[in-house]
């Protein structure tokens, strides 16, 4: 016996059992994927609405803000796919003991209890995000794609994935300790609402303090801001500390959620019989 | 009679106790209903920034706003969190049955929990709700005459009784198909879009602006607001109120069919 | 060796005190009582390697308490612990890769999946070899016999073989101290009787530490020499299952057969009358005065038959059981409650996406 546990062996087995039971519900499946795409393509359809009567948003053109769109979609895929059916779970378990049982195993628990469950049929939009982005990149005005835009673009994708991840953990350890914690979801949804769109629009003597609160101190509008404009609008200067501040504000947002954690078990193990 | 009166009164206000238990949550969950708003103001500002005219399909930018504002109201009404999928889970349980062997009939309990769900929820929101309608009061145009605020009101009743009928009907369905999820999912996304909840209906194209109105979806949010806004006035308003009284009606008489068509369905099955 | 020491451990905890009433209901939106409800009274046991010691007690008396305390799902509020040597409560993974728990009324395999695939997960999490985990597996599914079942989803299986299904994840890494809580709950003879049988089995053939919770005396009868009873946070009791009637049964139980129909109407001089069926009498008698109300009714009545026994043993459980029943019913479990709460909860919905 090995003294680490194998967190990639356990994780591959995460996600092959989760994907024998989708397939075993192969309707729910099918329907769940076709009802979130669905959703995604009302949001674009009422995006296509709003471009009939003005050129462009905040500065971004119509075919920008697809761009913006389409990393929306790969961003909140992922975080559906692989965080929000265990976040969600999480004050089920908090019920049923299934906690208890993730407490007894020789491994970390945040991750046992964060990757449990994969929905595979979150991923549908990620698929429809890619057919937005390669509809819309071309046909932005004068935008030549570069190596570094092209190698940058996934991996600020995946950062901004884990600042969500960090929010949501947080969020659903709390309700470890506040009890029932449905406001708490409508919480991180409405929270989150904030970074579906461009920071530019966030201006005036509300938007700014805003901007800056939702910039620095929870930093959900580096989410998809950054890697959207780093695709459609290429980093100028003054906007390539966002580029950096985004590395930093995901190792904040990792390192914070995981004390929430911890401090939520800590209460659970204490308050409980 | 009397009896029967005290009977709901009783069930009305343990339905209102078991609502007040979770206070933080209450609190919470109502300011951040307002959230969203925010956003939209921000968003239709910058629409409206860039589109050069200050005003779209008839609507100025604190039109919008407004807007926006009423439609939440109307939904704070119309909308049934839980309505539909509660039946659906009782029919999977079997919980239902209590309504089959209890002299309780099934709509009007529903009904009353709805109402002592709703009556919490306004006297919490209330404030919030002032609050922000206060904050945001530059967006609206004033006061409204009398008899406009009277059809306000009115369609305000009529979008709470469709929204629950409707929802009600929904989760009937649950009687002949046990998994209404993604039935009720479907639901969801046409009542956002077409009811006016995520949109003033006229920025739609043709043949949809067209379609919507003879859908029920858009007087659980858009009529509400538009009335109080002034966008449909005279036989026009007398008219849409009639329209969607005849769809509560229609739902009341749907709902009952469907109940009593899934209770036969139900105990011929044996449970 | 001591493979558990415990050595005055506590638990108390806070519950919110929910008052009738719609106005009680609208104060306690702004104001909360809590109440403190001490779960485990600073408890001392020491089990020693290799027994198998069965934890009885009246429900809320503070079992799977002290069970979650020793596994390290809880901390506690006061006292020590060591289980193989180390403290529960700070949960290294070299302790927990020692011990498993088994729940009757939770079940931690995925309900959907086949047994299988979460054996697989037990395999990675716990970093079985491959090899060892196969022979394993195999071997336990035989005694158990459950081999033709691991393809099937656990939602298919019944209550019996999940109970197995829970057993075989849980000994998978091959535990030295085993909790078990409840395992037989809900079962048929026949799979309790099975269940028993394996562990039995198990236990002699490891020599394992189990500690067993259970309601069924059956259960403590067929597997336990040693008894701890928990009442209200403590031990009262720890000992043989026989000295249990000892210590706390003060009371015999006389049958009389009488000669043909000659039946005293005064019997009730003797002791407490349980039941007459002519010809036949029983009587429960005073432990210290049994002697003398047997020459007594030697000497005037003429038996065909008589005999002293103790009282069963669930009697004199219940019995004891029946004092505290008081006591806890007040202080149910704060489980209870939280579920009472989570009944109430609203389905969670999608309509705000």
């Amino acid at each position: 016996m090995s003294h680490h546990p194998s967190y990639l062996g356990v994780f591959l087995t995460f996600v092959r059992n989760s994907l024998v039971r989708d397939m075993t519900f192969r309707a729910n499946f099918l329907i769940d994927t076709f009802s979130s795409m669905s959703w995604m393509i009302m949001n674009l359809g009422f995006y296509v609405l709003v471009y009939q009567f003005t050129p462009n948003i905040a500065g971004w053109g119509k075919f920008e803000f697809f761009v913006f769109i389409a990393t929306t979609m790969f961003v909140n895929s992922l975080v559906q796919a692989f965080f929000m059916p265990n976040a969600e779970e999480l004050s089920e378990q908090v019920r049923t003991g299934g906690l208890d049982f993730a407490l007894l195993k020789p491994i970390d628990t945040q991750f046992l209890v964060s990757l449990r469950r994969i929905s595979w049929s979150s991923l549908g939009n990620f698929f429809v995000a890619m057919l937005l982005l390669f509809y819309s990149v071309p046909r932005i005005e004068g935008l030549e794609l570069s190596f570094w835009q092209v190698l940058l673009y996934p991996v600020y994708i995946l950062m901004g994935v884990l600042i969500l991840y960090s929010v949501m953990i947080a969020l659903a350890a709390t309700s470890i300790w506040l009890g029932r914690n449905q406001s708490l979801y409508d919480f991180w949804f409405y929270i989150t609402n904030f970074s579906r769109y461009p920071m530019e629009i966030y201006q005036g003597t509300w938007g700014t303090p805003l901007r800056q609160l939702f910039t620095f101190v929870i930093p959900i509008l580096v989410v998809i801001n950054v890697p959207a404009r780093l695709i459609a609008k290429p980093l100028s200067w003054e906007h390539s500390w966002l580029a950096a501040f985004g590395v930093v504000a995901t190792l904040g947002s990792l390192l914070g959620s995981r004390w929430v954690f911890k401090r939520a078990l800590w209460s659970y193990r204490s308050a409980s019989s | 009679m009397l009896a029967r009166a005290e009977t709901w009164w009783t069930i009305l206000k343990i339905c209102v106790e078991e609502r007040l238990v979770y206070r933080g949550d209450f609190a919470l969950g109502t300011l951040m209903r307002f959230l969203p708003i925010v956003t939209q103001i921000f968003l239709w500002t910058a629409v409206f920034a860039s589109a050069g005219s200050g005003l779209i399909k008839g609507f100025t930018r604190n039109d919008i706003v407004a807007y926006y504002l009423l439609t939440m109201l109307a939904r704070a009404f119309s909308s049934m969190p839980g309505l539909a999928s509660g039946i659906a889970r009782q029919v999977r349980e079997g919980e239902i049955k209590k309504f089959l062997v209890q002299p309780i009939d099934l709509i009007g309990y529903l009904l009353l929990a709805r109402i002592a769900h709703k009556v919490v929820y306004y006297s919490v929101a209330a404030g919030p709700f002032a609050l922000v309608y206060y904050i945001c009061r530059s967006y609206f145009p004033g006061w409204p005459p009398t008899e406009v605020m009277v059809a306000f009101l009115l369609s305000l009743v009529l979008a709470f009784l469709l929204g629950f009928f409707l929802e009600a009907t929904m989760g009937m369905i649950s009687f002949w198909f046990l998994e209404v999820s993604s039935l009720l999912f479907v639901y969801m996304l046409f009542t956002f879009f077409f009811s006016g909840h995520m949109f003033p209906l006229e920025i739609l194209p043709e043949p949809w602006r067209t379609i919507v109105d003879f859908l029920p979806f858009k007087y659980m949010a858009y009529f509400p607001a538009a009335v109080f806004l002034g966008k449909v006035q005279g036989t026009e308003l007398v008219h849409g109120l009639m329209i969607q009284t005849a769809w509560v009606l229609g739902f009341i008489v749907l709902c009952r069919m469907t109940m009593q068509a899934g209770f036969n369905r139900y105990s011929g099955y044996g449970g | 060796m001591n493979a558990i020491e415990i050595r005055q451990l506590q638990k108390s905890y806070r519950v919110y005190q929910k008052n009738e009433g719609l106005m009680a209901s609208v104060r306690g939106l702004f104001h909360r009582e809590y109440r403190e409800v001490a779960a485990v009274k600073a408890i001392d046991l020491d089990v020693e390697q290799g027994e198998f010691v069965a934890f009885l007690g009246p429900n809320g008396a503070g079992k799977t308490t002290t069970l979650k305390l020793l596994s390290g799902v809880i901390s506690p509020t006061g006292g020590e612990a060591r289980v193989l040597g180390h403290v529960p409560w700070l949960r290294e993974n070299d302790y927990r890769r020692r011990f498993a728990l088994v729940m009757g009324q939770k079940n931690q395999l995925w309900w959907d999946l086949p047994a299988q695939e979460s054996f697989t997960l037990h395999e990675k999490i716990y970093r079985i070899e491959h090899d060892k985990f196969v022979r394993t597996r195999d071997e336990l599914c035989d005694l158990l016999n459950v081999g033709h079942l691991l393809g099937r989803p656990v939602r298919e299986l019944s209550l019996g073989e999940r109970m197995k299904m829970e057993l075989t994840a849980a000994l998978l890494h091959s535990p030295d101290v085993l909790f078990l809580d409840e395992p037989t709950i809900g079962l048929d003879v026949i799979a309790q009787h099975n269940i028993q049988k394996f562990l039995k089995f198990y236990q002699q053939e490891r020599k394992i530490t189990i500690l067993l919770t259970s309601h069924y005396m059956k259960d403590v009868a067929a597997l336990c020499k040693r008894v701890v009873i928990i009442a209200q946070g403590e031990i009262i009791y720890d000992g043989s299952l026989a000295g249990i009637i000892d210590k706390f049964s003060g009371h015999k139980i006389l049958s009389l057969l009488f000669s043909d129909g000659r039946m005293p109407s005064d019997l009730a001089r003797y002791g407490d009358v349980l039941e007459i069926v002519e010809p036949k009498a029983r009587l429960r008698v005073d432990r210290g005065k049994i002697s003398q109300v047997l020459s007594s009714v030697l000497a005037n009545h003429t038996l065909e038959d008589i005999s002293v026994e103790d009282p069963p043993l669930e009697e004199v459980i219940a019995e004891l059981f029946s004092h505290s029943a008081e006591e806890s019913e007040r202080g149910k479990t704060a489980e209870e409650i939280r579920n009472g709460e989570m009944r109430t909860a609203g389905v969670s919905e999608r309509s705000n996406k």
